[in-house]
């Protein structure tokens, strides 16, 4: 059997070398209920950039769990919000979480920004089968430092599920609760008082919280955030420096003040 | 020639006497356990010595730098597998040398007729406390010795390292603060490099101090720092000696 020479620093060749690539599902044999997260965004503030998501899963009208995860820390100067089918989108995480670290490790650099960015979007198209046929969707957001820039600051990006990128100049927002979220924040950019990009981050975070309150009363697959049931949102904060995360207790901090 | 069983060892014996002659002039590298890490230190022409292998696991090589090259590729790779397909937290030292560098160093060196691996390692992986900082010390022929905590030094020859090592036992002797520990393995560094006894006649303190400083002068000391606490998983952080105020 011959086996193809993994490209340097590059892990998913290394993973088809040794024969561990991800099966793929060819065909579907009917309709099924898939388990959905739903919203997230990220937005530009006075501190660097801001991602958070609702904790809610769905599969149909059933609520799953109020406790994911969906701001996922790649590494340290990238974040990814999830969307679509968890199944899908954290084995994409944990690919990229691996793929960066591996990249770093064995090149002795980082990767770079627009590197990182089309890794994603490479999963996004090896995962075309599923997404064509509706059970393995995934819209995720990408957040890292671009260090080419002087100086280096944290850049947005969002994508379509086939795996085009794009880069959002003030914010970008995926789900289902995602039209409410796209509408509060061009408002805000337009006519708020202050703009997102001009909040320091306690603004920033009640800012956020509320988003996701107002896409909750909209749509029943968004998780709201309510202090009185600890109910919190996933919020943590890309800056020029690294990831910080801004924890259930800051938050509760934050909206109590 | 090779299926008669004294020129096998006669050959594998010149391959021993081989190495040894081409890891002469290597650079020594050393490793200590500290309350709140442990510390890898070389001197060579900047990432050419100290290398991150994965979270908690770091590697400092001597030898040809095409085969350090080989050797931290391949322990990267089965680290990143490893984890991939279990978990990061399975990832282990005891396991990526017993079953994957050690064998392959092995089989290299007696296959006779290709080049053996010109290489002396010290691996190290970072503990939940220092008792348990676990370091290999891997030779070039596959085998190799463990050593939970303190220090560990890995030159080109048994004797002075045997030496060093003793040294900087007693030398590290309640020590734990990283810029002093730093400038202790500096100090053992140069004298095993500049061949110097490291018994009773070790030269005195100020010279070894100004020994190291003017034998580093136009190379990097490259410090690898594996820190027990810190929120990320991934524990490792290249250092220079003005960040330790060397």
């Amino acid at each position: 059997m011959s086996h193809s020479i993994p490209i340097a620093g590059d892990f998913l060749s290394l993973l088809a070398e040794h024969q561990l690539a991800s099966a793929r599902v060819d065909a579907a044999s009917g309709p099924m209920v898939q388990t959905q997260a739903t919203t997230v965004f990220a937005f530009h503030f006075a501190g660097g950039v801001l991602m958070a998501g609702d904790r809610r899963a769905t599969a149909g009208n059933v609520i799953v769990t109020d406790r994911v995860e969906k701001i996922i820390e790649i590494d340290s100067t990238s974040l990814l919000a999830v969307a679509g089918v968890p199944a899908t989108a954290f084995e994409m995480a944990r690919v990229l979480q691996t793929s960066f670290e591996y990249y770093r490790r064995s090149q002795l650099q980082p990767l770079s920004l627009p590197a990182r960015v089309r890794a994603l979007a490479r999963l996004l198209r090896d995962n075309l089968p599923m997404t064509l046929q509706g059970i393995g969707i995934v819209v995720p957001l990408f957040a890292g430092v671009d260090h080419a820039a002087a100086p280096p600051r944290p850049q947005i990006f969002f994508y379509d599920p086939l795996g085009a990128q794009f880069q959002a100049v003030g914010y970008a927002a995926s789900g289902s609760g995602s039209g409410t979220i796209r509408s509060i924040l061009s408002f805000q950019e337009r006519y708020g008082q202050p703009l997102p990009s001009r909040m320091d981050l306690p603004e920033a975070v009640r800012f956020a919280s509320r988003l996701l309150s107002t896409a909750s009363e909209f749509d029943s697959a968004t998780g709201g955030v309510n202090p009185a049931t600890d109910t919190f949102a996933t919020i943590k904060v890309l800056k020029a420096d690294g990831v910080e995360t801004v924890t259930e207790e800051q938050q509760k901090e934050i909206l109590r003040g | 020639m090779t299926e008669e069983p004294y020129r096998w060892l006669e050959a594998i014996a010149n391959r021993r006497e081989y190495v040894g002659e081409q890891l002469k002039s290597g650079s020594p590298v050393l490793a200590a356990s500290l309350p709140d890490g442990v510390i890898l230190l070389g001197v060579g022409g900047g990432q050419s010595k100290v290398f991150e292998l994965f979270d908690r696991h770091a590697l400092a090589g001597l030898g040809h730098p095409a085969d350090i090259e080989k050797i931290r590729q391949a322990a990267i790779d089965a680290a990143h597998i490893e984890a991939f397909t279990r978990a990061p937290e399975d990832v282990s030292l005891r396991r990526l040398v017993g079953f994957g560098l050690s064998p392959q160093l092995k089989t290299n060196f007696e296959q006779i007729f290709s080049a053996p691996f010109l290489v002396e390692l010290l691996l190290a992986e970072l503990g939940p406390e220092p008792a348990q900082d676990l370091f290999f010390r891997l030779h070039y022929d596959g085998s190799f010795q463990t050593q939970l905590g303190g220090a560990v030094l890995a030159a080109s020859q048994p004797e002075p390292e045997a030496a060093g090592q003793k040294w900087l036992k007693d030398a590290l002797q309640g020590i734990t603060n990283r810029n002093e520990v730093a400038g202790i393995l500096l100090q053992a560094w140069w004298c095993v490099s500049e061949n110097k006894p490291l018994t009773d006649q070790i030269p005195a303190e100020a010279e070894r101090k100004a020994g190291w400083r003017e034998a580093v002068k136009g190379k990097v000391v490259e410090i690898g720092w594996l820190a027990r606490q810190n929120a990320r998983a991934a524990r490792y952080q290249a250092q220079t000696i003005s960040d330790l105020g060397l």
